[in-house]
């Protein structure tokens, strides 16, 4: 029993983080339909963030994340700057935006591997280990908090929502299409930063990390579908639970685990490709 | 001069260069041979059926170890094993495809991805099979109908794959599968509205292109004669989406240029910037994408026109 109480609290807080990627997803395409293959990398960014101004020079833990996540805005919205705006401006095919994104993919990851050398890197954690998985889900559910009250209850939220309904009803209603999508390239890399930074004590900072916690964030939001935020916590607790389960009780090396986003994908393509929640 | 003439021509002279190389610039051909096989099989899912998939490469890997533990750990004869490695790669590849591209969006980019990362694992966690990290090693190409293939003779195999790939491709494009294939992928409904089935068409070309990259890892797997994991790693998979958008997707002869760049440009870049050409290639990609859509094959077509 304690054993499974001890899995349930760590999958949790894994299905957080999942749930964090999969929301900087949605944050994107909702109102663009640009699939942002990079949120890995910037997750990558944040959790480098993290062992740059935490452990190397030392700054106090509420100010280094602020710090963090504005400069994940800042990356978030010069992204979308120079890969995405360029593009929608000329009118391409979505499917541009999507591979000069995986460009920014790679030069993000090469960077970090020619700023930081390939060798992983600790960063800390604001309360010490114990504490560390209650900090990553409390500070996830107000993140998904604060993103649930933006969409339902400000104005500006309901201009994102009229913008990934109807694109062009909403430009002629008078919202600015270009500063939503500028917003949602930013709170996108907020989240995606929010989530490198956090998982960062666990797993270290690592230029490799981004990938599979992009393949993590995208089957999440899979699961619990695009047309709800509370359907990305959902399907990263689910996914995190699937693989932590999958880990401890099926007679698998460990490495398997990287396998339950696959079968889970497929699954739920198969037979629920709308998620689990419906969109109202 | 006619089309069969023309091929035979080409086949002797890429086959005949091989036999004027040192063992070192022979060995840079050969993989780089290999490459062009494998762009052109991507272009044709990528460009001309508008599908974005990371699992070429892993299919690639899946063919070269699938080859390696048929004939020597089965004992599986040699036409044998290539058939089933061909098979394998082809089940796998409508497993991932048909749930993938029933619906509309860049699902099968992600399942691939997810594909390909696990592929390395299975080949990390593989035991004796797979011989984990260390890979497999210390096997040679048994002889066929008698004789053993070596050195320069080896490439006149892998040219010989290189203008078959090209061949079936070049035909298939010109048939009414490619042209289902553009039609899917610049207007899924106006396709499905001319009674092209969007879904299996998307489908067969997944297949297809994975078993032939399957087929080219089946070559790899002499060149070098060993397999490992790192061979077979995502930024393989990603370098080739990059050559087929640098040397103009859609385009059998851009996929051949955006091959030869960049797979040449490492040696040129390396003794400047050390191992992080990849960077460079990044920077490459979103410039091309920006300012010239068509690739170099659409600089070369502007030269042309003016």
């Amino acid at each position: 029993m304690q054993d499974f109480l001890e899995l349930a609290v760590s999958a949790t807080a894994s299905g957080c983080i999942y749930g964090l990627v999969a929301l900087a997803y949605l944050l994107m395409i909702r109102p663009t339909g640009i699939i942002n293959f990079a949120v890995g990398e910037w997750a990558m960014v944040g959790a480098f963030g993290g062992f740059l101004l935490l452990a190397k020079l030392d700054w106090p833990y509420p100010l280094g994340m602020a710090a963090i996540l504005a400069f994940m805005l800042l990356v978030g919205w010069a992204t979308e700057r120079v890969a995405v705006r360029p593009l929608a401006e000329k009118g391409a095919p979505l499917l541009a935006p999507i591979l000069a994104l995986l460009g920014a993919l790679v030069v993000f990851r090469e960077s970090i591997s020619l700023g930081f050398g390939p060798d992983p890197h600790q960063v800390p954690e604001p309360f010490g280990f114990e504490h560390q998985k209650t900090f990553m889900i409390a500070t996830t559910l107000a993140v998904f908090a604060a993103t649930w009250f933006f969409f339902e209850k400000t104005l500006f939220g309901k201009a994102f929502e009229a913008v990934s309904l109807n694109r062009k009803a909403a430009a002629l209603m008078g919202i600015n299409l270009s500063r939503v999508t500028a917003l949602s390239f930013g709170a996108g890399g907020v989240a995606a930063g929010l989530a490198g930074l956090l998982v960062a004590p666990n797993i270290s900072a690592h230029y490799l990390m981004g990938v599979p916690l992009a393949i993590q964030g995208f089957t999440a939001l899979v699961i619990g579908g695009v047309g709800r935020v509370e359907g990305a916590l959902l399907g990263g607790l689910l996914l995190a639970f699937a693989e932590q389960l999958t880990v401890r009780y099926a007679p698998l090396p460990a490495g398997y685990a990287q396998g339950v986003p696959l079968l889970l994908l497929m699954l739920f393509l198969l037979a629920r490709p709308t998620g689990l929640l419906r969109s109202r | 001069m006619s089309s069969l003439a023309r091929w035979l021509a080409l086949a002797l002279l890429l086959g005949g260069a091989a036999f004027f190389m040192s063992g070192y610039y022979n060995d840079v051909y050969r993989k780089l041979l290999l490459w062009i096989a494998l762009a052109l099989g991507y272009n044709f899912l990528f460009g001309i059926c508008g599908q974005v998939a990371f699992s070429h490469f892993a299919f690639y890997g899946m063919g070269a170890y699938a080859i390696v533990i048929f004939l020597f750990q089965l004992h599986l004869p040699l036409p044998v094993a290539i058939v089933l490695g061909v098979l394998l790669c082809a089940l796998i590849a409508l497993a991932v495809a048909i749930p993938s591209t029933r619906l509309e969006g860049f699902y099968l980019a992600l399942a691939t991805l997810a594909l390909a990362q696990l592929f390395i694992v299975v080949l990390n966690e593989g035991g004796a099979v797979t011989g984990g990290t260390g890979g497999l090693v210390d096997y040679r190409l048994p002889p066929v109908f008698g004789a053993r293939i070596t050195g320069p003779w080896y490439t006149v195999v892998i040219v010989a794959l290189v203008l078959g790939t090209a061949a079936v491709l070049r035909r298939l494009d010109r048939s009414w599968f490619g042209r289902a294939c553009r039609a899917v992928r610049d207007n899924p409904e106006a396709a499905a509205a001319m009674g092209v089935n969007v879904a299996q068409t998307r489908v067969i070309a997944f297949t297809l292109t994975s078993a032939l990259a399957g087929l080219a890892g089946m070559v790899y797997a002499f060149v070098d004669n060993t397999v490992n994991p790192p061979i077979f790693g995502l930024e393989n998979a990603f370098l080739l989406l990059f050559m087929v958008i640098v040397g103009g997707a859609g385009r059998h002869a851009g996929a051949v240029i955006g091959a030869i760049l960049l797979y040449l440009l490492p040696f040129v870049l390396s003794p400047l910037i050390g191992h992080h050409h990849a960077v460079v290639f990044g920077v490459l990609v979103v410039a091309i994408i920006l300012w010239q859509p068509h690739g170099l094959i659409g600089v070369y077509d502007g030269l042309k026109r003016s």
